[in-house]
């Protein structure tokens, strides 16, 4: 009897219930969290690359594995297993323990990186952000590149230009998606892959530094970068190259005679000469890079040694803890911070060149950028030119110099992999407790590709680096 | 006479069944009987129309055979058939058959009388008989009346009722008599209405595991928060104590643990929706019961947010045709003072020798003479100004000794602690006529924390009206529920101050300053009168204190319902909620944290300070709120489906939105007069006054708004065959804003299946013998999917902002989430088994059930080829399994006056992680607290240890092992770094889980007159934890008091047979923390936790207009509670109480109650 109005009734609820269905999807759309971001805006993808604790760290294996310093015997025994076996050149760096942050962290990078460029591919940009969207994505570009560049300095071997198609370089991931499998890459895939992102991030990256946020590239933090790249693989015309063009944009050196440099703290982290800011780990949570901090972390005696006593750079590199020349410290960085500076400045660049016009047979003017440097380096008055008359000579001042100016910058490594491949036979020693321990070339030769971490081999099953 | 007026006593609740739901009765028979005995014919009844008859046997055994042969026909046509020439005859009440004897059969002299419930509320379907003659049996009337018939001049009448107390009263014949029974406790019974939130279920029709807290229960505690008043009375249900934060703990766990990481808790459900508020905000008084749902057929209604449970509270409404009552309770409840000592520590001459021994190493050089200017405790000073030569060596002793005689407790005990005071006020309104009912309610609490000047005051006001309009058909209802609270929390106890010789105040109640940040001569001196007082003194601190928390919360809910066609409804619900709180905390220049910030950011230039945190006081306020919308439409059904069957479904649709904001703000140099601030530099560096280094003022203005969202969609039934079968239902399926819309469109639906059996309504098992002495006996069994919810995943790419810009003032952000394309809700796969039975008048019954719980999609961490960019995945990647007994058997008996009833509870639960894919590095991950990593093969919480070979004997270091394999401990070792680090985790011992296997409780209750006594002893079996000793590290800096273990310590070669304390170390630095945490995890130190405790005791008098016809008010009850007694066998000998292992016991407490109904 009363049938049609409970069929009214139940039509009714189905139109309701169509209109719920209608409009369900913006109503399930909303954000869980105004904390929450998606990244899909230019601003979000901007704060992602702001973030300097991923974006802005540079692996350290290679300092640690370097000549620049020592340990004191106590100070190495309770350093983490994958630090103490680096410092002695170990064949197993890890003893079958994975999360090796100096791999882990560049490719976090490379990931973020790679999110950006994901996010910006959905977003089209007007004219009024065009320019925004261009930096976003030139400094994305910039992030993976150098990200790259510093795996390959670590896990690969040093380039040889005759065996790059056959050599394996390193993974290269272009795409955020974690389910995209790791393979390696040929030597020559994975440089190219680096010089294009620099060639792309330098035609979207604006010109000028941008001084107040040194975290972020510029163009020419991409050509400096660029010069860096083709020093280390020998390309000694390109890197002079861009070495030059930079330094046209940019000459900027700092005066060591002003007076914060004799403070506790003498590096600001934005001084003009800083081009990119970026540096080592923060020790802790199994980062590497505990031992450069620590008091029995000690600056080498040669290395000390090889300043002048009007050298102003020993003062403001290095703290003297006790009246020996094995007593010294690492005291302060261009980074701003105890954290050592691993970035692009503009003194590298003079070093690049000068090297770059001394390997060219370019004497004078080699001479000149180093003597360009070292004014600023000495006490007022004080330095006097180094009297070179050839190139031999001036290469070899250079280098010396190069290594005094650029100790715990992250570089010496990579020098030495460059330096010893053409026949300079640099032999590093340890010495822990009564034991030696020699890291010898050519016959060492394997161990200056550190092996890839064990939980990446694990997984992916890519090639492992002979030792 | 008012006592025999009529009234209609059922509950709203059952007049909503009886005509909507379960009591359904079919409007036509079909049936034909042959000379069948009368019984038959009722039982042939029952099972074609599913009503129920008053198993009165006694009565119907007398009835003579029937003969009859009906078709179409009605229930009442049928009825006139069996009873016509009968002995007896009947009446339909409420859709059940109740048996009469016959108005002629009762000419005979008897007793007339009237039974009543506790608030005097008429109670029909009561059996009454003499004792010993079956034969008398009568059924009360609607209005609770009877009348019976004996020989007997003063026979002993006993009183049954399946939801009461039986009792037994002796009369004199011709005797007109009032008689008033007592609900029965956590009824098994039939008649139990139970309340899924969705619908009210009757228990005879359940399938699944449903646990009721009736009023009487839920008030036999007291206090303010009414999920507190769950504990230990319902078996599976687990309080948890010594939660460990950081581990993603829960107070409340219902049948064992069956997440890792997502949502902990059980859902909590005020009248039909989650609640979204603080259940503080609810008044217990407010609360008619309690439901608990516990397994897939109860719960998976509620669907993903059903996996841990479901607690459903009903709060109180007005009944039919009654007339205003009012009831008045009032509560006093006071507790000690909690025990200062009862957690271990160093005694003050031990610690200051200890000192002397540091001091004598040069341990407070750098703090002393260091550029921070740490703080050193006053011996510490001593000793410097002796060795200074600033005070005269025999000062300085005589000042040491003095320190030692004293002990900081007392002070504490005097200015930080009180008795706490518990007030609590309730009245409340309530009546009905034909087409309304209301309800009014107003309470007000006020508890007295034993923390001085902690106090919390709550104000609760409740509006419940309903209405049946166009003539029944459309039942309307408003609840309107607002509650207003403040919380003062000025006592945050002492921090940082730890050497058990500190003086809070001096022999006038003065404050006394204690070490603590600076040292005392740095303070002294520093800034050369430019700086505030840079002293700490607690006690100062506690009276400078300023931090309430004001919070207010209302909840309205409108519901309508409307009968559209015979027995099919429609619902509407809607519920609005809103809460906010504001706690402003003023912090003024008085308080250390004002004085010390100002200080810091002092700069002193030429003789003038220029403050960079300006003079005044600092005021941080943060306030929270909450807009709840929940919005349900749902159709009910109730059928007959083939001859025999009833059906009952329910389907609808839900939406819920709950939106909530937090934000934090800080003022500096406020003023709290003019509520005004002053603006500072947040943004630039600024010299530490007491140190040098660079900092900013810390900037905490926050700002956050959430939502969380649901669609859902659902439908339950119920269908009964034969009055004896059940197979039950439920699917529901899920879509929220958690995980984005395009992974709802994959949401698989959750739901349940279930069965159940009334063994003992099956004509062979009533044949039986065994129907004799066990007449009720139903089995049931349940499987299904419950789901949960975990708000930190998301499908996509999620990034958080960082709560700190980075190094160059940029706004940064970090990704928290990689894309996880296959995310979906955690499922709990849910099978339980369970039997229902019950002696002879419910003499004795209970419930056993078994389950099996699997949380399969758990949320758990993966490890992944860090060349992703990740290093771990958060996904659905674990699994759990859980499964467990619970066991409830209640027993009742009466003793000439004497009634006694018992209830025991057990419940055996285990959780065992099956599935989970990440691995710690190191043996020590899995030992340190604070942290989940779970084990494959164990239980989530589980304590393991590292084996123990004894102390040295030449030094008194700890000696552990290192590298065993399989039965073969390994190679002894003090390198406690390669232990702690070891990957092996076969160096791992498990010794238990840090939550019981075992607990319940035994409860018993005797009433004799007026008076009733109940008590109920706990027990919590088969778990273990940690016991502290001395952790010499800790000791040595200072951020412990130490532990008496000290002074069993190893001292000479030898004392290794008798301790197992390690030396005392040389002071280094941290070198001693792998020490010290060996010992800590060491097997040594891992206690049992088993115990039995008197959880209360309950006295209660209650007097009735009844018995004292003068009395002013209707009914009263007094009423006494001691809480919290004290433990009766505990397994450790540590004199441990394992539910305390880091803070003293809660102490007892005591309550004196009064309860008036006018």
């Amino acid at each position: 009897m009363k049938l049609p109005s409970f069929i009214r009734t139940l039509i009714l609820l189905l139109v309701a219930g169509l209109a719920v269905v209608g409009c369900r999807k913006a109503f399930l759309a909303q954000k869980p969290s105004s904390d929450l971001l998606v990244p899909n805006s230019l601003n979000v993808l901007q704060e992602l690359l702001d973030n300097t604790q991923v974006m802005n760290i540079s692996p350290a294996l290679g300092e640690v594995s370097a000549d620049n310093y020592f340990l004191l015997y106590t100070t190495w025994a309770a350093l983490d297993t994958k630090e103490s076996n680096a410092y002695i050149w170990a064949p197993d760096l890890y003893d079958g323990q994975g999360l090796v942050s100096d791999w882990d962290i560049p490719y976090q990078q490379v990931f973020y990186a790679n999110t950006v460029l994901q996010g910006l591919a959905g977003i089209q940009p007007d004219s009024t952000d065009q320019a925004e969207w261009n930096m976003l994505e030139g400094w994305a570009l910039f992030s993976r590149a150098f990200a790259f560049y510093n795996i390959t300095q670590l896990f690969a071997e040093p380039y040889d230009s005759a065996t790059t198609a056959t050599d394996p370089g390193i993974p290269i991931r272009l795409t955020a998606d974690i389910n995209e499998k790791t393979t390696r890459a040929t030597m020559q895939a994975s440089y190219a892959q680096i010089l294009s992102d620099l060639s792309m991030a330098e035609g979207l990256l604006p010109a000028a530094i941008p001084v107040n946020n040194l975290n972020r590239p510029s163009k020419l933090a991409v050509q400096a970068l660029f010069a860096r790249i083709y020093l280390s693989v020998g390309d000694y015309t390109d890197a002079g190259k861009y070495a030059d063009t930079v330094l046209a944009a940019d000459p900027a050196l700092m005066d060591y005679n002003s007076p914060e440099i004799s403070g506790v703290l003498p590096f600001l982290k934005n001084m003009p000469e800083i081009i990119y800011q970026s540096n080592f780990p923060q020790p802790g949570n199994g980062n590497i890079l505990e031992g450069l901090i620590y008091p029995g972390c000690r600056v080498d005696s040669n290395l000390i040694a090889s300043y002048d006593s009007n050298d102003l750079r020993r003062s403001a590199y290095y703290f003297q803890e006790g009246k020996t020349i094995d007593s010294f410290t690492i005291k302060g960085s261009y980074s701003g911070t105890i954290f050592p500076f691993s970035g692009l400045a503009t003194d590298e660049l003079y070093l690049i060149r000068a090297e770059c016009y001394a390997r060219a047979g370019n004497t004078g003017n080699a001479i000149n950028d180093l003597n360009s440097l070292l004014m600023h380096r000495w006490k007022t008055g004080t330095f006097t030119g180094y009297p070179i008359n050839n190139a031999p000579e001036a290469l070899d001042t250079i280098l010396v110099e190069r290594r005094k100016e650029l100790a715990f910058r992250g570089l010496r490594w990579s020098d030495l992999r460059r330096l010893n491949r053409e026949g300079r036979d640099i032999t590093l020693t340890r010495n822990l407790n009564g034991q030696t321990y020699s890291l010898l070339f050519p016959s060492d030769s394997s161990l200056y590709t550190l092996p890839i971490p064990p939980d990446v081999i694990q997984f992916s099953h890519i090639q492992q680096n002979p030792r | 006479m008012g006592l025999l007026k009529p009234a209609i006593p059922f509950l709203l609740i059952c007049l909503t069944l009886s005509r909507y739901g379960i009591c359904q009765t079919p409007t036509r028979i079909t049936l034909t009987e042959v000379d069948a005995p009368f019984s038959k014919v009722m039982d042939d009844l029952e099972e074609k129309t599913g009503v129920t008859y008053l198993g009165m046997t006694s009565l119907t055994q007398l009835g003579h055979p029937v003969s009859f042969s009906v078709k179409d026909a009605t229930l009442k046509e049928v009825l006139d058939l069996c009873f016509k020439g009968q002995p007896f005859t009947y009446k339909l009440v409420d859709g059940a058959i109740t048996i009469l004897p016959l108005e002629a059969a009762a000419n005979r002299t008897g007793i007339r009388g009237r039974v009543c419930d506790v608030n005097n509320g008429p109670l029909s379907r009561v059996t009454v008989q003499v004792k010993g003659d079956p034969a008398t049996a009568v059924a009360t009337d609607d209005n609770g009346e009877f009348r019976i018939n004996t020989h007997d001049e003063e026979p002993i009448l006993i009183f049954t009722s399946v939801n009461y107390e039986t009792q037994e009263i002796r009369e004199k014949r011709g005797k007109e008599m009032f008689v008033q029974l007592k609900e029965r406790v956590n009824e098994l019974s039939d008649v139990v209405v139970l309340n899924t939130g969705f619908q009210q279920v009757h228990r005879r029709t359940v399938t699944g595991s449903f646990d009721d807290i009736n009023n009487e229960l839920l008030n036999r505690r007291v206090g303010p928060n009414v999920l507190d008043r769950l504990d230990g009375v319902s078996s599976g249900v687990l309080f948890n104590t010594n939660i460990v934060s950081g581990t993603n703990p829960s107070t409340i766990t219902i049948r064992g643990r069956s997440t890792i990481f997502s949502n902990p808790n059980p859902l909590v459900v005020v009248d039909n929706f989650p609640y979204s508020g603080d259940i503080n905000n609810i008044n217990p008084d407010d609360v008619e019961n309690i439901t608990i749902l516990k397994d897939a057929s109860s719960a998976s209604i509620w669907g993903a947010l059903s996996g841990n449970g479901v607690i459903v509270i009903t709060t109180k409404k007005g009944k039919l045709n009654q007339k205003p009552r009012l009831i008045f309770n009032t509560s006093q409840t006071v507790g000690g003072k909690p025990d200062l000592y009862y957690l271990p520590i160093l005694s003050s001459s031990d610690y200051i020798n200890v000192e002397e021994y540091l001091f004598g190493k040069g341990y407070y050089t750098s703090n002393y003479f260091g550029p921070l200017h740490l703080a050193v405790t006053p011996v510490v000073n001593l000793l410097y100004q002796d060795s200074l030569g600033q005070i005269a060596p025999t000062q300085a002793q005589a000042e040491i000794n003095a320190l030692r005689t004293q002990d900081y407790r007392p002070g504490l005990g005097k200015y930080f602690y009180r008795p706490s005071l518990n007030s609590q006020f309730s009245l409340n309104l309530s009546g009905g006529s034909d087409h309304s009912l209301y309800f009014l309610s107003a309470g007000y609490d006020r508890d007295l924390s034993t923390l001085t000047r902690n106090e919390y005051d709550r104000v609760t006001i409740n509006g419940n009206n309903t209405y049946f309009l166009l003539n029944d058909r459309l039942e309307l209802n408003t609840d309107l529920a607002f509650t207003g609270s403040t919380t003062v929390n000025d006592n945050q106890g002492i921090t940082g101050v730890t050497y058990p010789y500190a003086q809070v105040a001096d022999a006038h109640g003065n404050p006394l300053a204690a070490a603590y940040g600076l040292n005392e001569p740095y303070i002294d001196s520093a800034g050369g009168g430019l700086l505030l007082d840079w002293h700490y003194r607690p006690l100062q601190e506690l009276r400078n204190a300023d931090n309430p928390t004001r919070l207010t919360d209302y909840r309205i809910n409108f519901t309508a319902r409307y009968t559209l066609w015979k027995d099919l409804d429609i619902r509407a619900y809607y519920q609005y909620g809103r809460g906010s709180s504001d706690n402003p905390n003023y912090m003024s220049q008085q308080t250390y944290y004002t004085r010390n910030l100002t200080n810091e950011f002092t700069q002193i230039i030429d003789g003038v300070a220029s403050y960079v945190v300006p003079l005044g006081g600092i005021l941080v306020e943060n306030t929270a709120s909450y807009t709840a919308n929940n919005v349900r439409l749902q159709v009910n059904y109730a059928d007959t489906l083939g001859r025999k069957g009833l059906l009952n479904v329910i389907g609808g649709a839900e939406v819920r939105d709950i939106e909530g904001e937090n934000s934090s703000m800080q003022l500096f140099g406020y003023d709290p007069t003019q509520e005004i601030g002053v603006p500072v530099d947040y943004a630039n560096f600024y010299p530490q006054y007491s140190n040098g280094s660079l900092a900013k003022i810390p900037y905490n203005d926050t700002k956050l708004s959430t939502s969380e969202r649901y669609l859902s969609y659902y439908a339950s039934g119920v269908y009964t065959y034969l009055a004896r079968y059940m197979l039950s239902g439920t699917v529901r399926r899920d879509e929220s804003n958690l995980f984005g819309v395009h992974e709802n469109q994959k949401g698989v639906p959750l739901g349940a299946l279930g069965l159940s059996w009334h063994l003992s309504k099956e004509p062979f098992y009533e044949r039986s013998g065994t129907a004799k002495w066990l007449p009720f006996l139903k089995l049931r069994i349940t499987d299904g999917y419950n789901g949960n919810v975990d708000r930190s995943v998301s499908a996509y790419t999620t990034a958080n902002v960082n709560p700190v810009t980075n190094n160059f003032g940029s706004i940064d952000a970090s990704i928290i989430n990689p894309p996880n394309a296959d995310l979906r809700w955690e499922k709990i796969h849910v099978l339980n088994f369970g039997v229902d039975f019950s002696t002879h008048n419910d003499r004795f019954g209970g419930t056993v059930e078994y389950y099996v719980k699997t949380g399969l999609d758990l949320i758990g961490e993966s490890p992944v080829d860090p060349t992703i960019g990740v290093q771990s995945f958060t996904g659905n990647t674990a699994n759990i399994r859980d499964h467990g007994v619970d066991l409830t058997f209640h027993a009742s008996h009466t003793f000439g006056a004497f009634r006694w009833n018992s209830i025991l509870l057990f419940t055996y639960v285990r959780d065992k992680i099956t599935k989970y894919d990440q691995m710690q590095a190191a043996v020590d991950d899995y030992l340190t607290t604070g942290t989940i990593n779970p084990l494959v093969g164990h239980p989530l919480y589980s304590v393991y240890a590292l084996r123990w070979e004894g102390l040295d004997h030449v030094t008194g270091d700890p000696k552990g092992y290192l590298n065993g394999t399989g039965q073969m401990p390994g190679q002894v070792t003090e390198n406690y770094n390669a232990i702690l680090s070891s990957p092996d985790l076969s160096n791992l011992i498990y010794k238990g889980s840090l939550s019981p296997s075992y607990f319940g409780g035994w409860r018993n209750s005797v009433f004799w007159r007026q008076w009733g006594l109940s008590c109920n002893i706990v027990y919590k079996l088969g778990y273990v934890f940690r016991r502290p000793s001395i952790f010499y590290t800790y000791l040595f800096n200072g951020t412990s008091p130490g532990h008496p273990d000290y002074d069993r310590r190893w001292q000479n070669a030898g004392d290794e047979v008798h301790t197992n304390v390690p030396s005392q170390p040389i002071p280094n630095g941290s070198s001693n923390l792998p020490r010290d945490n060996f010992y800590e995890f060491s097997e040594v130190l891992v206690e049992n936790g088993d115990l039995v405790r008197l959880q209360d005791v309950q006295l209660t008098y209650d007097v009735s207009r009844v018995e004292y016809p003068k009395l002013p008010l209707q009914q009263l009850r007094v009423y006494l509670y001691a809480n919290n007694l004290g433990i009766l066998w505990k397994a450790n000998h540590a004199g441990i109480d394992p539910d305390f292992v880091g803070t003293p016991p809660t102490p007892r407490s005591l309550a004196l109650g009064l309860k008036a109904s006018f």
